[in-house]
């Protein structure tokens, strides 16, 4: 469940998250536990849609580490990877994740567990699961008019209220 | 409100499922929404919250309760009145912080999925030259 937490001055929030994501892929799930430990085959679909990946190593062993450095069209560059804690071909992957922005701060650090699973008609079922504590403070500086942007919410949620 | 709520169906169309449904879930309520609305005018004890609902104590007590693990507020030390305020950062960074991540995954498992297809139609291809050699 939730577990947002903010601790001491405004410089310093944190807020640890879950997020589950299912997703169906229409091949058995040996092929997709090998996009995810195939170095070449993860570099070519490893983030949002116009990154590409020029650099993608991955160690897919317990205690390897994976490192990815994610290019926007913009050109600005977005590192991140973290170690292998747990492999078991073709059903599971957990792994340490950690980005950092453009300018080298940590936004997130977290946990992926990554589970394939047999679906009916040769399918897989992929579960991911992320644990991520996030350094807001330093992800938001990057997004403007934050303060205005919460402030036009609060008027909508008012507006909201005084309709009822 | 109305972003939060249009993102909050866009997640669940991409079967998505997280621990920001507790905040979603705070929010679906209209006391509580009325709540957050008069701590966006400051702090106030839950006496005061409790007047304009008609409510018992231990009624608004668990929606302050629900509203508090959710992160949207945070209550005094003061342990007879314990006033509560809005965490106005908290909504906002959730919205943000769900964004980006969502985002990053979905689009992810879209590219996943059309190189996964494209591996099938590979190996396909490979079995059909080794069949048509024989």
């Amino acid at each position: 469940m939730s577990t947002s937490t903010t601790q001491g001055s405004a410089a310093s929030t944190e807020m640890e998250r879950e997020v589950v994501i299912t997703r169906v892929f229409d091949v058995p799930r040996e092929m997709v536990f090998a996009a995810w430990t195939d170095a070449k085959q993860l570099e070519r679909w490893w983030g949002p849609k116009d990154f590409t990946n020029p650099v993608c190593e991955c160690d897919a062993r317990v205690g390897g580490k994976w490192n990815i450095v994610m290019r926007q069209w913009t050109g600005a560059e977005y590192p991140c990877g973290g170690v292998y804690r747990e492999i078991v071909p073709p059903e599971r992957l957990a792994f340490t994740n950690n980005a950092t922005d453009p300018a080298g701060n940590v936004v997130i650090e977290g946990f992926t567990q990554v589970d394939f699973a047999e679906h009916a008609g040769g399918k897989t079922l992929l579960t991911l699961t992320t644990r991520a504590k996030v350094f807001d403070e330093k992800m938001l500086a990057a997004l403007a008019g934050m303060h205005a942007g919460w402030s036009q919410s609060l008027d909508k949620l008012a507006a909201e209220v005084a309709a009822k | 409100m109305y972003l939060i709520i249009r993102l909050y169906n866009r997640v669940v169309k991409y079967a998505m499922t997280d621990s920001l449904t507790a905040t979603f879930a705070a929010l679906a309520d209209p006391t509580r929404r009325a709540i957050l609305a008069r701590l966006a005018d400051g702090e106030a004890s839950v006496t005061e919250l409790a007047q304009p609902f008609a409510m018992s104590m231990p009624a608004v007590s668990r929606h302050l309760k629900v509203l508090e693990r959710a992160g949207l507020i945070a209550r005094g030390r003061d342990a007879q009145f314990r006033p509560c305020r809005l965490e106005a950062g908290a909504l906002k960074s959730a919205s943000d912080w769900l964004e980006h991540y969502s985002r990053f995954w979905t689009e992810s498992f879209d590219r996943l999925d059309v190189h996964l297809r494209e591996m099938k139609r590979q190996k396909e291809k490979e079995h059909e030259h080794k069949h048509n050699a024989r």
